[in-house]
C-alpha cells in the first residue's frame, strides 16, 4: 500500500507540481528501500552505504543551494525532503542534513571559488560525504568557549583538539571544523587522510542506531593553507548553519509524528479488545485526535517558514520555534503512539520505538530544546537566560 | 527513431473507488497515476531510446488533469510530450479513442509504439492491436522485454509454455505485461526540466476524428455486489462446500 | 443477429469457454457460427447447441500465434453483426483486431450479457472495484470472462466446412524460453495460499505448493514460520514487516491471525481461513472459515479443486 501522509488542512494544495514531484520521488524511495531496511540496519548499527548513492543519484544533497551542480530548489522542497526521509527514519534525514546543511553549505557560504568548484559538485553527488565539527565534549550547548584551536604555522595550519557528537564522521571524505584561531573562530576542511586526524565511530548508542555518529580527534593535524573557509568568522559561521539544519529537522519531525501517528491510527482499527477495535474507546480516540492537532499545528508551522525561507524574511528565532516545537510534539506523539500499540510497540515490528529513541536525539542536537526556548524567551524579554554573567 | 508512448492516466490502484449518482467519482479520487503496464512500457522504451538515440513522444488522450502525468513522463526522460484533450474519455467508443491515438501517432510521425497491454480502469487491452491495425503496424503483446536488433526489433512475450522471444519490424506496437524494469524514479534534474518542456496539446478534431456518435454509452456504474458475511464451517467435509462458494458466491475461482 | 464466435483452444482441443460463448450469444438471441483457427477444436465445436455453422480456417499462418495475421485470416470469413470471444490474452487481441479492421466498437471482459435498445454489456472495472454496464449498438465485437456466462448444452450437430485462408506472418518466433523455475511472488499474485506455525513442519508447505500449482497461486507465510524454520524465507512473509497483499483470495492455513499477520492480508477481497482452533483470531476476517486441521482439509482441498 502507497503511503499516505495525514495533511488535514490540505498543505499539499499549496505546493507547487514541482516541490510535490519532488517529494514523491522521495516518498517513493523511503518506502522501497528504507521501510524495508531500516530495523535490520538499525539492529546492526549501520548506515548502508547504498542510500549514499540513491541519495546522491536522485539529487537531493545540498538541494537549496545555487550553482557548482546543485538545484537550487526552495526551501519548501527541502523541507518536503527532510519530511521524507525522517518519516523513514532520523538517522536517514540527519545524513542529508548533515551533509547539505552542514557541510555543503559553509563550503558554498563561506569558501573560495576553488573550493567550492573542488568540492560541491562531487558532495552533492554523493561521491564525498561531508561532516560538521563544532561540539566538544567540554561544550554543546556553549560552542564559544570551545578549546579545539588552529595555529598558522606559515605553510600549514595545525589543529589541536576533539569533536565529539559529530553524525557521518567516519565515513566522511572531508570535516568542516571549527577551530579558534588566534582566539577567532574559523571554518577549516580537514580531509580523512591529514596527518593527525582520525575519526573513530562512537558505539553502544540506544538512539539513531542506524546512523554514524563519531569523535574527530587532531593531534597535530597538519592542513595545507588553503583549506580555511575565507569568507566567515566568528560563531555566525556554524551558526546560519545550523539554522538551515534546524529548518529542515521542524519539516523531518513531522515525517516522524506522521509515521506514528499513520501507525498507531491503523493499529487501534485492528486491535480488538473487549469485542471492539480500540479506535472505537474514547482514551484512544482522544490521543488520535491531539496527535492529529499537533501534526496539523507543526506542518503550518514549519511551511510557513519555509515560505519565509525561501522570501528572505526569516529570522533566526522563528526557526528556533519550528525547530524545538515540532521535535517536541512528535516525541510526544512517538510516545502517545507507542502506548496505543501496547506491548506490541516495543517490537521493531513498528517504528514507534525506533523513531522514539531517535527523536530523544534530535530533541537535543542541533540546538537542544531547552536552548530554543531560551532563545524565544530572550526575543521575548531582551534579556538573555543562558549564562549567569550578563 | 520517433517512438510514441501511449499513457494513461488512472486512480492510483490503491487509491478508493465511490460510487455516486451511478458514476465513479472522479473527484473523490484521492491520487491518479500513470496505468501500471503503461509503466512498464515507458521504461522499455526509454532504454531502446537510451541504447540506440532517438525521440521519446509520450501521448495520452483524457481531460486536463493527465498533462501532470506527461510532466511525470517529461521527468524520467520523455523528449516531447502530446497531450490529446478529451473531458470524457467514457463518452467514446474503441472506434474513437484508436482513431484518435493513431492520428496522433501519424501526426508524431512515430515508426515504433509502446503501451500497456491494457489500462488499469478499463482493464481492456483494445488499444494495443487496435491502433497497430489502424497504422498499418504489426503487434506484439504480452511483451516483458524489447530490444532493438539492427532496423527490427526482437521482443518477449508471454507463451502457452512460459516465454518466448520474437522478431518484428518497424512500423510496429508493443503493449507491455509485467516487464523486466521498474520504472525509473524521477530524480530532481529529471523533475526540474520537465517543468520546462511544452505539451503540445490539441483536439480530437484537430487530428480529424469526430467524437459525435459513439456506438456505446455507458448506462451506470455501481460498486462491486456486498460480500455476505463471514461464514465458518467444521471439519474438512466442508471444504466442497467453501470450494463451491468460492467458484460461485465470489467468483474468485 | 448472426453471432461469429471465435473458438476458444486448449491443449489441442476446444477450451470450455467455447461453449459459454454460445451459451451467452443465445442468451441475447444469437445464431452462432463458431470460426475455428487452424482447424483446433472443430468436431467438439459442432456439438455445441445452438451453433448452426462452424467453420475450420486453416493456413500456414496458424502455426503459431500471431494477433495481426490470425484476425486478418479470420475475419475474411467472419459474417456476424457480432464478434464475441473469450476475454483471454489471445481472445482480447484478435478480437480487438478484428474490431478495428471492421471499424466497430469493442467491449472487453463481459461479465453478464443483456438485450434492450443494444446489447447490455456487464462488466467489472477499476479491476473490479467498481461495475459498469453499459449499451453497445451492434455490430460491434464483445469478449467476455470465462465462468461467467452458463455453457450451452451438447447435442448439437452443426454443418462444418473448411476454408483455407492464410496471412502473412509479420510476428516470427524465434525462440521458446521456458519460464524460470521461480515461483510467483506474493505481492504479484491474486490467489495467495500461506503457511504458519501450525504447518508443524517446514516440509508440510509441500502441500501448500500443491494447491498453489493447481490454481496458479504464489505461497506466503506468517512471520512465526519465516523466524521458526530457516527454510521458509523472509521473502514469503505477509505481515506488519513482510509485504502486504490485496489479493482477490487469501487462504491462511495453520496462521492463527495476530494482529501483525492481519496488517499485511487484512484487505485481501476474499479470505479462507483454516485452523484447527475454533477461536483462532483468523477466523474474525475469513470470508470463509473452515475449523479442521490441515492433515485433513489440504487434500480435501486438493480433490476439489481437481473436480473443477
Amino acid at each position: 500500500m502507497a503511503y499516505e501522509a495525514l495533511d488535514f488542512y490540505d498543505v499539499d494544495s499549496l505546493l507547487t507540481d514541482e516541490e510535490r514531484m519532488i517529494r514523491d520521488a522521495v516518498r517513493d524511495w523511503v518506502d522501497e528501500n528504507v521501510i524495508p531496511n531500516i530495523e535490520k540496519a538499525c539492529r546492526d548499527e549501520v548506515f548502508p552505504d547504498q542510500w549514499r548513492v540513491d541519495l546522491g543519484e536522485m539529487g537531493v544533497l545540498g538541494a537549496p543551494l545555487e550553482g557548482y551542480g546543485c538545484p537550487g530548489l526552495s526551501y519548501i522542497a527541502y523541507g518536503l525532503i527532510c519530511q521524507e526521509l525522517e518519516r523513514g527514519d532520523s538517522g536517514v534525514r540527519s545524513f542529508a542534513s548533515v551533509q547539505g546543511s552542514l557541510a555543503m553549505y559553509p563550503i558554498w557560504d563561506f569558501g573560495s571559488e576553488e573550493q567550492k568548484n573542488h568540492y560541491l559538485p562531487k558532495m552533492h553527488a554523493g561521491e564525498w560525504v561531508g561532516c560538521f565539527g563544532l561540539t566538544e565534549p567540554d561544550y554543546g550547548s556553549n560552542p564559544g568557549d570551545m578549546i579545539t584551536r588552529a595555529e598558522d604555522k606559515g605553510d600549514h595550519y595545525l589543529l589541536n583538539g576533539a569533536k565529539m557528537w559529530i553524525t557521518n564522521g567516519t565515513i566522511a571524505d572531508l570535516a568542516i571544523v571549527w577551530a579558534k584561531l588566534d582566539g577567532v573562530i574559523r571554518g577549516f576542511i580537514v580531509e580523512k587522510e591529514d596527518p593527525g586526524f582520525t575519526a573513530p565511530e562512537m558505539t553502544g548508542k540506544h538512539s539513531l542506531k542506524a546512523s554514524v555518529t563519531s569523535e574527530l580527534v587532531f593531534q597535530d593535524c597538519r592542513i595545507p593553507k588553503d583549506r580555511i573557509l575565507p569568507g566567515v568568522e566568528g560563531l555566525k559561521g556554524p551558526f546560519s548553519c545550523l539554522n538551515n539544519a534546524r529548518y529542515g529537522i521542524s519539516w523531518g519531525a513531522v515525517g516522524a509524528a506522521q509515521s506514528c501517528f499513520n501507525s498507531a491510527r491503523e493499529y487501534a482499527l485492528s486491535r480488538i479488545q473487549f469485542d471492539h477495535p480500540i479506535a472505537s474507546y474514547q482514551l484512544v480516540q482522544n490521543k488520535l485526535s491531539w496527535m492529529l492537532r499537533e501534526i496539523t499545528k507543526g506542518q503550518l508551522l514549519a511551511f510557513h517558514l519555509g515560505k519565509k525561507k525561501d522570501d528572505g524574511t526569516w529570522t533566526p528565532e522563528q526557526i528556533s520555534l519550528a525547530k524545538m516545537n515540532n521535535v517536541d510534539m512528535a516525541l510526544e506523539i512517538a510516545r502517545m503512539a507507542r502506548d496505543i500499540h501496547g506491548a506490541n510497540g516495543i517490537l521493531d515490528e513498528y517504528p514507534i520505538m525506533r523513531h522514539m529513541a531517535n527523536l530523544e536525539s534530535v530533541k537535543t542536537y542541533e540546538g537542544t530544546h531547552d536552548i530554543h526556548n531560551l532563545i524565544i524567551g530572550r526575543h521575548i524579554t531582551g534579556i538573555q537566560a543562558f549564562t549567569r554573567e550578563p | 527513431m520517433g517512438i510514441a508512448v501511449l499513457l494513461k492516466q488512472v486512480p492510483d490502484t490503491t487509491a478508493k473507488i465511490t460510487v455516486s449518482g451511478g458514476r465513479v467519482d472522479e473527484a473523490a479520487v484521492s491520487k491518479w497515476s500513470f496505468s501500471p503496464y503503461d509503466e512498464y512500457a515507458l521504461e522499455s522504451a526509454l532504454q531502446i531510446k537510451e541504447a540506440g538515440g532517438g525521440d521519446l513522444i509520450a501521448v495520452t488522450c483524457g481531460p486536463a488533469r493527465a498533462a501532470k502525468m506527461l510532466t511525470d513522463a517529461a521527468a524520467v526522460g520523455a523528449d516531447a510530450l502530446v497531450h490529446i484533450l478529451v473531458d470524457d474519455l467514457g463518452a467514446l467508443d474503441t472506434t474513437q479513442v484508436q482513431a484518435i491515438l493513431a492520428a496522433a501517432v501519424k501526426h508524431i510521425g512515430a515508426d515504433v509504439v509502446f503501451c500497456g497491454k491494457q489500462a488499469a480502469d478499463t482493464n481492456a487491452g483494445s488499444t494495443g492491436p487496435g491502433v497497430a491495425h489502424l497504422l498499418d503496424a504489426s503487434c506484439v503483446t504480452m511483451v516483458s522485454e524489447v530490444a532493438a536488433d539492427g532496423d527490427s526489433f526482437t521482443a518477449i512475450r508471454a507463451s502457452a509454455g512460459g516465454n518466448e522471444r520474437v522478431a518484428v519490424s518497424s512500423p510496429c506496437v508493443f503493449a507491455f505485461d509485467k516487464g523486466t524494469t521498474e520504472l525509473r524514479r524521477p530524480n530532481v534534474r529529471g523533475i526540474m526540466m520537465a517543468k520546462k518542456k511544452i505539451i503540445e496539446t490539441m483536439t480530437p478534431a484537430d487530428l480529424g476524428v469526430d467524437t459525435g456518435s459513439s456506438s456505446v454509452s455507458i448506462d451506470t456504474h455501481s460498486p462491486p455486489p456486498e460480500k455476505p458475511p463471514g461464514q465458518k464451517f467444521e471439519g474438512a467435509e466442508s471444504v466442497a462446500t467453501v470450494v463451491g462458494k468460492l467458484r460461485d458466491e465470489a467468483n474468485v475461482i | 443477429m448472426d453471432v461469429t464466435v471465435i473458438a476458444e483452444a486448449s491443449g489441442g482441443g476446444l477450451h470450455p469457454v467455447t461453449a459459454q460463448l454460445v451459451g451467452a450469444a443465445s442468451s441475447i438471441g444469437g445464431i452462432s457460427t463458431v470460426l475455428c483457427a487452424g482447424g483446433v477444436g472443430v468436431t467438439e465445436a459442432a456439438s455445441i447447441a445452438g451453433v448452426t455453422k462452424v467453420i475450420s480456417v486453416e493456413g500456414d499462418c496458424f502455426g503459431s500465434f500471431d494477433g495481426g495475421a490470425w484476425a486478418e485470416a479470420l475475419n475474411s470469413v467472419a459474417r456476424g453483426d457480432v464478434i464475441m470471444a473469450a476475454a483471454t490474452a489471445s481472445g482480447r487481441e484478435i478480437a480487438a483486431t478484428m474490431a478495428a479492421m471492421r471499424g466497430i466498437p469493442i467491449v472487453q471482459d463481459a461479465t453478464a450479457l443483456g438485450i434492450a435498445s443494444g446489447i447490455l454489456v456487464t462488466r467489472p472495472i477499476y479491476s473490479g472495484k467498481a461495475i459498469e454496464t453499459s449499451t453497445v449498438q451492434w455490430p460491434c465485437a464483445i469478449t467476455l470472462r470465462a465462468n461467467a456466462f452458463d455453457a450451452a448444452g451438447g447435442g448439437g450437430n452443426a454443418d462444418v466446412s473448411t476454408v483455407n485462408q492464410s496471412a502473412d506472418v509479420a510476428v516470427a518466433v524465434k525462440e521458446a524460453i521456458a519460464k524460470a523455475s521461480e515461483r510467483l511472488d506474493v505481492t504479484e499474485a491474486d490467489i495467495i495460499i500461506s503457511g504458519g506455525r501450525g504447518m508443524g513442519d517446514p516440509a508440510n508447505f509441500s502441500h501448500l505448493y500443491e494447491v498453489a500449482d493447481m490454481i496458479g497461486a504464489a505461497v506466503g507465510a506468517s512471520r512465526a514460520a519465516v523466524d521458526t524454520w530457516d527454510e521458509i524465507p523472509h521473502s514469503m512473509q505477509v505481515g506488519q514487516t513482510g509485504k502486504t497483499v490485496t489479493p482477490s483470495l487469501y487462504i491462511a492455513v495453520g496462521i492463527s491471525g495476530a494482529i501483525q499477520h492481519l496488517a499485511g492480508m487484512r484487505t485481501s477481497k476474499y479470505i479462507v481461513a483454516i485452523n484447527k482452533d475454533p477461536d483462532a483470531p483468523i477466523f474474525g476476517v475469513a470470508d470463509y472459515g473452515i475449523v479442521a486441521t490441515w492433515e485433513e482439509a489440504l487434500p480435501a482441498l486438493k480433490d476439489e479443486l481437481g473436480k473443477l
